[in-house]
């Protein structure tokens, strides 16, 4: 096969790969609470999984210092003294997989401090996979005419 | 030495030195005070002088958390004092005296052992003859067991109460609710046309007419940003530092005096009847006051002012008794 | 090979070639260097709020991994300041060589360190204890302290650079990763060597010193070890030194066979995906291990840190072609197939380097304002909140990275699998492997 259309080929299927939509499993959104702990320099539970729509509420709770809770993407955060629960809510209207980090300086390893919260599926984690995939794919198909 | 070479040479050491010399300069004429952790060293310095009528001037930062600073027994509003960052305040005495400072924002187990004291002088007066505490002129053993012998089936309503209190000869005064515990007053209640549940609905609306909404709202602030992080969020002694609380108490068994009874405990847990009901404010001022002698429960004599302890002491009573909002 | 000789231009030959505005840069560096060390020293000990971290660990490593590997290879060493004190004292000037020249030992480095395994070492020891080194000030200045001193000592006593040679951490990486740069700089006529007199490329002449890299600019035909410094363009007199533009990962082509770098790719590569895995995961148990250097989950850590470098990695790609029948020796195959990881370490690097500093960047304003945390406002940012940076175009942006480096890296499998006559699947199938995990540990 010529080369170029080969490789216009696989530039399209990564396109496709990367970008079509995907079929929306309907969940209802419904209402989630976590409590979560915050220590130096970790959060418990850390890896949190919720469906889209979703409204999500973190009561965060410090054992030690004061720490805090952002949000990636979402632009969110709290701030939590030890003694005082604070509460995060906001709608999982974003699908994905997000970092949350503390926003309270809370020691050495604080720009470490780090959990995940993930909305719905992780398509992107899929998609980028996936394109690797077709990438070696395309490498290795091309190898054949060098043998 | 060719021209461009001595020149060049003359020219790096001037930029080095100066790099160097002028912020170590500069850092050497800072005076900063430094907040750590108790267990880093706490705070640094953490004597400081000042006059009285001459403003004091201080510059605090952060080594390692968040942190904050108030000087007790004044109605000073916390300042944080963030890490990295340099927090400025300035403090005005008009009476000399040793005042205490101390952090504001919770940072680790030995928070509460984070303090300090400002040395004031100035045109010397008398020193202010201090006042007794109640339980002192009461000559109240706060280290002795105070358990209620009666305990009611279900929290009393002060507003049941308070229907009730209408037919009764009830002792409202501030006097009576300083000195007498809940036990006491159920007691003294000793009326044949009430049920002991009857009565102590009485002794919960005493309670309640010895404070108000604005006492209770401040009283319940202050045990959230003082207390709640060992006594717990909703006054059951599960706070977050109880557990380690009670492995230190478990690794040392040894007080001032060596006796066992004092080891450092959990924290009193203000929901169980049995201990509350059967202490007086007096006591629970005396133990606010003073301290528990090893048990991990801080002394709050040079921070809280009288009333900042009085509206503490009525929020911890409404864990027990139902005040209707 | 496609390649534009980029010293045709008089402008970027003069300015390459004259040594003002090479001192300009140095002198920018040094001063920001030793700022760095004395606000790691006597700054504020909070790692986020101090110059020395965030302009080291942040500001500069940006820089250095996003931009100046990728497109300027060994770049950094061009402006490196580290070995200039100690090169200043050993040349007896800082600009043209001296009429007397100073007598220091000028020893030849010893045979057996000639080789990157000292940088191997020194890359890892800093790995090994980077959870403290980045985020403590008081030990990224000694650490700075410490490479700059020692890079005088060693001036005193070998000939050349023989810090930035052979002990230098980043060296090690920024010379393995030269390799797939787009510039270079190289001879341009053979026989104009053959006949040179002196050789004052590399020995030295009155317009300038020889090699400090212990490089002969004349066999020079891939980016490893030359760091830049341009000596050789002003010493040649025959004008037959020059910097060319090239095609990316031009040097990858003729794999090198040595044991060393070898090493030094699956060195990087796991370090890429384990920094991922406990600085940017949500495990805090790992990231407790790694910090609390001494206790017995550091001792674990560091066990399992050295078995992925130099075990599992090495082993499973060696299983991957040990099958293979071929003429070339075992050790021949995997060192030259290895390469082929390269431009994989590099993109790991990005992704993973992308992450960090996007989400830290905000750091360097208010760092730039107050770098000793002493309630300065230099440049009114001392109070810009943390904010972390684009962060809708991070995931994206590390797909890009991770599987353009896939791509890559499986070309280069490709290639250097034909030169030893294999077929480049088993490689092509690990690189994929590592692309989906560090994939997983990143998105």
């Amino acid at each position: 096969m010529n080369p170029r259309l080969s490789l216009l080929l696989f530039v399209m299927a990564g396109l496709v790969v990367a970008f079509a939509p995907l079929p929306d499993p309907a969940i209802a959104p419904q209402a989630r609470t976590f409590r979560m702990d915050a220590r130096q320099f970790a959060y418990s539970p850390s890896d949190l999984q919720v469906n889209l729509g979703d409204t999500v509420t973190i009561q965060l709770l410090s054992t030690d210092v004061v720490h805090g809770l952002y949000v990636d993407d979402y632009d969110v955060s709290v701030e939590a003294d030890p003694g005082q629960t604070a509460t995060l809510t906001f709608t999982a209207d974003k699908p994905g997989s997000f970092r949350f980090h503390c926003n309270v300086t809370c020691g050495a390893m604080h720009p470490f401090m780090i959990g995940k919260i993930t909305v719905g599926t992780n398509n992107w984690l899929f998609r980028s996979i996936g394109l690797a995939a077709l990438a070696i794919a395309g490498v290795m198909v091309s190898i054949k005419p060098k043998a | 030495m060719k021209r461009p070479e001595l020149l060049t040479r003359i020219l790096i050491t001037v930029v080095i030195v100066g790099v160097v010399g002028a912020p170590l300069y500069i850092w050497s004429r800072t005076p900063l005070i430094h907040a750590q952790m108790s267990e880093n060293g706490g705070w640094s310095p953490d004597v400081l002088r000042a006059e009285v009528g001459k403003p004091l001037h201080l510059k605090l930062t952060s080594d390692d958390v968040m942190h904050g600073f108030a000087v007790g027994q004044t109605d000073m509003e916390g300042i944080d004092v963030e890490p990295g960052k340099v927090s400025n305040v300035t403090l005005n005495f008009d009476k000399p005296g040793i005042y205490t400072f101390y952090c504001t924002r919770w940072c680790g187990l030995n928070h509460w052992r984070m303090r300090g004291t400002i040395e004031v002088s100035g045109s010397p007066s008398e020193p202010e003859p201090a006042t007794v505490p109640l339980y002192v002129s009461l000559n109240l053993d706060i280290d002795a067991p105070h358990d209620a012998r009666v305990i009611p089936s279900s929290q009393p309503s002060a507003m049941r109460g308070q229907g009730l209190a209408i037919e009764l000869p009830v002792n409202l005064s501030a006097e009576y609710y300083h000195a007498h515990s809940p036990q006491q007053a159920f007691n003294d209640l000793s009326n044949p046309s009430l049920t002991d549940s009857q009565r102590w609905d009485v002794v919960a609306y005493l309670w309640q007419s010895n404070t108000d909404q604005e006492s209770l709202a401040n009283g319940k602030q202050l045990y959230a940003q003082n207390c709640a992080a060992c006594h717990g969020e909703n006054g059951a002694g599960d706070g977050v530092f109880d557990d380690d609380l009670k492995a230190a108490g478990d690794a040392s068994a040894q007080t001032m005096t060596g006796a066992q009874d004092m080891k450092m405990q959990t924290p009193a847990n203000f929901t169980d009847p049995t201990r509350i009901l059967g202490a007086s404010p007096a006591l629970l001022q005396g133990k606010i006051l003073r301290g528990g002698m090893g048990t991990g429960m801080p002394m709050w004599g040079s921070i809280f002012t009288e009333d900042q302890i009085r509206d503490l002491i009525a929020y911890i009573y409404s864990f027990q008794f139902d005040y209707e909002k | 090979m496609a390649k534009i000789e980029l010293t045709r231009s008089p402008f970027i030959k003069n300015t390459l070639k004259s040594r003002y505005p090479q001192l300009a840069v140095f002198i920018v560096m040094l001063v920001g260097y030793i700022f760095a060390i004395l606000a790691g020293l006597i700054g504020t000990p909070v790692g986020s709020h101090n110059f020395s971290i965030v302009f080291v660990w942040i500001a500069w490593w940006a820089i250095l991994i996003l931009v100046v590997v990728p497109f300027f290879g060994r770049g950094w060493c061009a402006m490196c300041p580290i070995p200039l004190p100690g090169e200043w004292l050993q040349r007896g000037a800082v600009l043209a060589p001296p009429d007397k020249k100073p007598k220091w030992l000028n020893l030849r480095v010893p045979k057996m360190f000639r080789n990157i395994w000292l940088q191997n070492i020194s890359f890892l020891l800093l790995a090994l204890f980077s959870s403290v080194l980045l985020t403590t000030p008081s030990i990224t200045g000694i650490v700075l302290a410490a490479m700059l001193f020692a890079a005088i000592g060693l001036s005193m006593i070998f000939e050349r650079r023989a810090f930035c040679r052979y002990l230098c951490p980043v060296g090690g990486f920024i010379g393995l990763y030269s390799q797939a740069a787009p510039i270079e700089l190289r001879i341009k006529d053979k026989q104009v060597c053959v006949t040179c007199e002196g050789k004052p490329c590399y020995n030295g002449s009155s317009a300038g010193y020889g090699c400090p890299w212990d490089v002969f600019p004349g066999g020079l035909t891939k980016n490893t070890y030359c760091g830049l410094c341009m000596e050789c363009i002003r010493t040649c007199p025959h004008d037959n030194i020059a910097v060319n533009l090239r095609l990316f990962s031009a040097d990858l082509a003729k794999p090198s066979t040595r044991m060393d770098e070898a090493f030094k790719a699956f060195i990087m590569l796991g370090s890429a995906m384990i920094y991922a895995g406990v600085l940017l995961g949500p495990w805090g148990m790992l990231k407790d291990a790694a910090y609390n250097v001494g206790s017995n989950a550091w001792f674990v850590y560091v066990f399992i840190f050295l078995a992925i470098i130099f075990g599992i990695l090495p082993g499973i790609f060696t299983l991957g072609i040990v099958g293979i029948k071929s003429s070339t020796p075992l050790k021949h195959r995997f060192a030259s197939l290895s390469s082929a990881l390269i431009p994989l370490g590099l993109m790991f690097w990005v992704a993973f380097s992308l992450s960090f500093v996007l989400t830290n960047a905000s750091y360097i304003l208010a760092a730039l304002s107050d770098p000793l945390g002493l309630g300065w406002n230099l440049f009114g940012t001392a109070n810009t909140t943390w904010q972390p940076m684009l962060t809708p175009i991070l995931a994206p942006a590390q797909t890009l990275a991770l599987v353009g480096g896939l791509i890559w890296s499986a070309r280069t499998a490709q290639k250097a699998a034909n030169e030893v006559k294999v077929s480049s699947i088993p490689m092509v199938v690990y690189c994929f492997v590592l692309t989906s995990v560090m994939l997983w540990l990143l998105l």
